[in-house]
């Protein structure tokens, strides 16, 4: 039985706009929608560059609207969180009156009966205005623009924060499955090929050497214990998302009588100078139903490695079982 | 040779800085493109096809940057191709782009690598999004520590080649990093980031793009006519092996080995170290100058560090290595491989300026990406035949 795993990742990018986007930008903190001309015509939002020749555009701008033509569309009954309405609404191509190209934006028209191609719209702005698409809050139909009081951006615009979410969800195999079951009761599973007599780890379901799938039949209990081969002391850098604030060390760890090495493992309870290659240590387990927040390098329930107190291994040739 | 010659005859790169927010996305690959169409002496309208290099999208956050890029390279209508092969695929972009020329198909393209990692955070990116991320630095560091125990290469070596290519940095008016009183002390002396890998060693964090014209052997002779020296690709060549697996030695890689192998065959090249005037490695830590020396039988395993030692990869010496500055001193990442494969052409054209090599008549380029397990590799040449075969 095979289900999934969600994972979310978010990210507040930054995008500078440069000098065509930037002037677009601005001039919507001011409730103006502005394009660029490129030949006989006007591009609507304008692009740095000419579509059909590649030649970079003159700085040649024009205010076009503020109503427009809807040329085609398409109904959101039920809108997401990243959606810019959070009622049904219409995605359109609206060609804004002196553009020959069309915007896409939201319609906030009500209901999909009140939309139509070939119907007229009209900017309804923000009143706080960032510089950003969405000062534009939607179109609706008629001749006349929605505004406020109030200007524009003191500085032009010149960065726009672009906050990224995406939520996806991962399927986990059979192998996977099962090597998360193991992980929960505080075993380490494995699965052996036949062929090469590598052992994998993780419910990595074939050999990259052979090329052959492993399954259930080829499955093998492996050893807690083992001892560091390398490691590393890792100074954290900031950035959005990062929890760990002081340097921290990640070590590779060769399990007992297994050719298996797990790297970049957690050492617990060891402070970062007493790291050493040839430190005996052993697999930590969180309690089943305990939620771990998993690096994705270690296997399942695994919280990290504890020093055993057991004599290091003397072997200098240990270094260099990376793999 | 059973594909058709291709001649690099236009080069241009950004220049490379930690934030360049007075340009957009596009602004900032236009930029390299245009530069190596006035090198090439070409217009937009003259290029056939557009093959686009970067690393993972989650670097910007944008997906399919090779369509909203179309604009920017003048590519609306024409072939686009997309190269993803981690650090390596700046390297792998330049392939690409060859073979397109290679396989007859077409006569004129331009290929475009770049990372504007100011819009995002590589360690966010390479953390999955996640607290704890190890970076590059992080997931090397037990690498060279084994290189280091292996070979008995003194400490002193690492710093070294940081103090070398920061130097070089300081010729090459595109680099990043322009630190004017480098030295060894000041090497040793900065903090260590990722044991045993110190801050002054490792790369920094860049945005910037690169750009290659490509033609075909009509065209590299109609350049060379006209007084522009083309370079010549003798050879090229990508490998790959999975990340980890029993056994694997990621000090010394067999996707590395192959490549190099490959390429040399290619290009008729028996002795490396005799025939190839100069290289531009993959070098993001310092350690990595001695190893890919030898991951790439340029050197005998355990003989790298003695080069570094004795200055021979100084520019200068014996084998040059990283004249530009290398990786060390400017990454964007994405366009890293690249970098290095034009400033390979580059020093065969004679056009590297202050970090020419005098007499450099063949040299190599080479990128690795993920956790060294992706390779490409390419030999350039300023004639089609400089062994005299
Ligand atoms: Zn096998």
């Amino acid at each position: 039985m095979a289900g999934t795993v969600e994972s979310t990742i978010k990210f507040p990018y930054k995008r500078s706009l440069g000098p065509v986007l930037g002037a677009f930008m601005t001039a919507l903190t001011e409730q103006r929608i502005m394009g660029i001309r490129s030949g006989g015509r006007v591009i609507v939002p304008p692009l740095e560059w000419d579509p059909d020749t590649g030649v970079e555009l003159a700085h040649d701008f024009v205010d076009v609207g503020p109503a427009g033509t809807v040329e085609s569309w398409t109904w959101v009954a039920k809108p997401t969180a990243q959606h810019p309405l959070d009622h049904p609404f219409a995605f359109a191509l609206v060609k804004l009156d002196g553009a020959d190209t069309a915007l896409m934006h939201a319609v906030d028209a009500g209901s999909i009966d009140a939309m139509s191609t070939g119907m007229r719209v009209a900017p309804r702005w923000k009143a706080e205005r960032k510089g950003h698409i969405t000062d534009l809050d939607a179109f609706v139909p008629g001749e006349t623009p929605e505004t406020h009081e109030g200007g524009g951006a003191e500085e032009p615009v010149t960065m726009m924060d672009y906050d990224a979410t995406i939520t996806y969800r991962i399927p986990t195999t059979a192998n996977q499955l099962r090597s998360d079951q193991a992980s929960e009761q505080g075993r380490f599973l494995g699965l052996k090929c036949p062929i090469c007599n590598r052992t994998y780890t993780g419910g990595r379901g074939y050999c990259p050497i052979d090329a052959i799938e492993l399954g259930e039949e080829h499955e093998v209990d492996l050893p807690q214990k083992g001892v560091i081969t390398n490691y590393t002391i890792i100074t954290p850098t900031p950035y959005p998302g990062q929890t760990a604030t002081e340097p921290f060390s990640r070590v590779h760890v060769w399990l007992d009588g297994t050719d298996v090495v797990l790297g970049y493992q957690t050492l617990l309870d060891v402070p970062n100078d007493d790291v050493h290659i040839g430190m005996r240590v052993e697999a930590v387990w969180a309690s089943e139903g305990e939620k771990v927040d998993k690096d994705p390098r270690m296997e399942g329930n695994l919280i990290g490695f504890l020093p055993t107190g057991e004599p290091d291994n003397t072997d200098p040739d240990l270094v260099n079982r990376l793999h | 040779m059973a594909h058709q010659p291709c001649a690099i005859v236009g080069v241009g790169q950004t220049h490379h800085k930690t934030r360049r927010w007075d340009v957009s996305l596009g602004g900032l690959v236009r930029e390299a493109a245009q530069r190596a169409l006035d090198d090439a002496e070409m217009t937009w309208k003259d290029i056939d096809a557009v093959v686009i290099g970067k690393a993972p999208d989650l670097f910007e956050g944008v997906m399919k940057p090779e369509l909203y890029l179309s604009d920017a390279l003048g590519a609306a209508g024409k072939p686009v191709f997309r190269v993803h092969t981690a650090g390596s695929v700046g390297g792998t972009t330049g392939i690409v782009a060859a073979h397109h020329v290679e396989s007859g198909r077409h006569k004129r393209v331009l290929a475009v690598a770049y990372q504007k990692q100011s819009e995002g955070n590589a360690q966010f990116a390479l953390g999955s999004g996640r607290g704890f991320s190890i970076g590059a630095g992080g997931a090397f560091a037990p690498f060279m520590r084994s290189y280091m125990y292996r070979t008995g290469a003194p400490a002193e070596i690492g710093p070294m080649v940081a103090v070398k290519d920061r130097k070089n940095a300081l010729k090459n008016p595109y680099a990043h990093l322009k630190i004017e009183d480098i030295s060894l002390e000041k090497v040793m002396a900065s903090p260590m980031m990722w044991d045993p890998v110190r801050f002054l060693e490792s790369c920094p964090s860049s945005d910037g793009a690169c750009a290659v014209v490509f033609t075909d052997k009509e065209g590299g002779e109609a350049a060379a006519k006209a007084g522009r020296q083309p370079a010549w690709i003798l050879g090229s060549a990508v490998r790959s092996e999975p990340s980890q697996f029993p056994g694997r030695d990621p000090v010394a890689p067999q996707g590395a080995a192959d490549c190099a192998a490959d390429v040399y065959q290619q290009a008729g090249i028996t002795n490396p170290l005799e025939q190839i005037d100069c290289a531009e490695l993959y070098v993001p830590f310092s350690w990595y100058e001695p190893m890919w020396l030898e991951g790439h039988h340029i050197a005998e395993f355990g003989e790298g560090w003695k080069m570094v030692e004795r200055g021979d990869t100084e520019i200068g010496g014996r084998f040059p290595v990283n004249m530009s500055g290398g990786v060390l001193s400017s990454n964007p990442i994405g366009a890293s491989g690249l970098l290095r494969f034009s400033e390979a052409a580059l020093q065969v054209r004679g056009m590297a300026g202050e970090h020419q090599v005098e007499g450099a008549n063949v040299a190599i380029a080479q990128a690795y990406g993920a956790s060294a397990q992706y390779f490409s590799m390419w030999v350039v040449a300023n004639s089609l035949d400089p062994f005299g075969k």
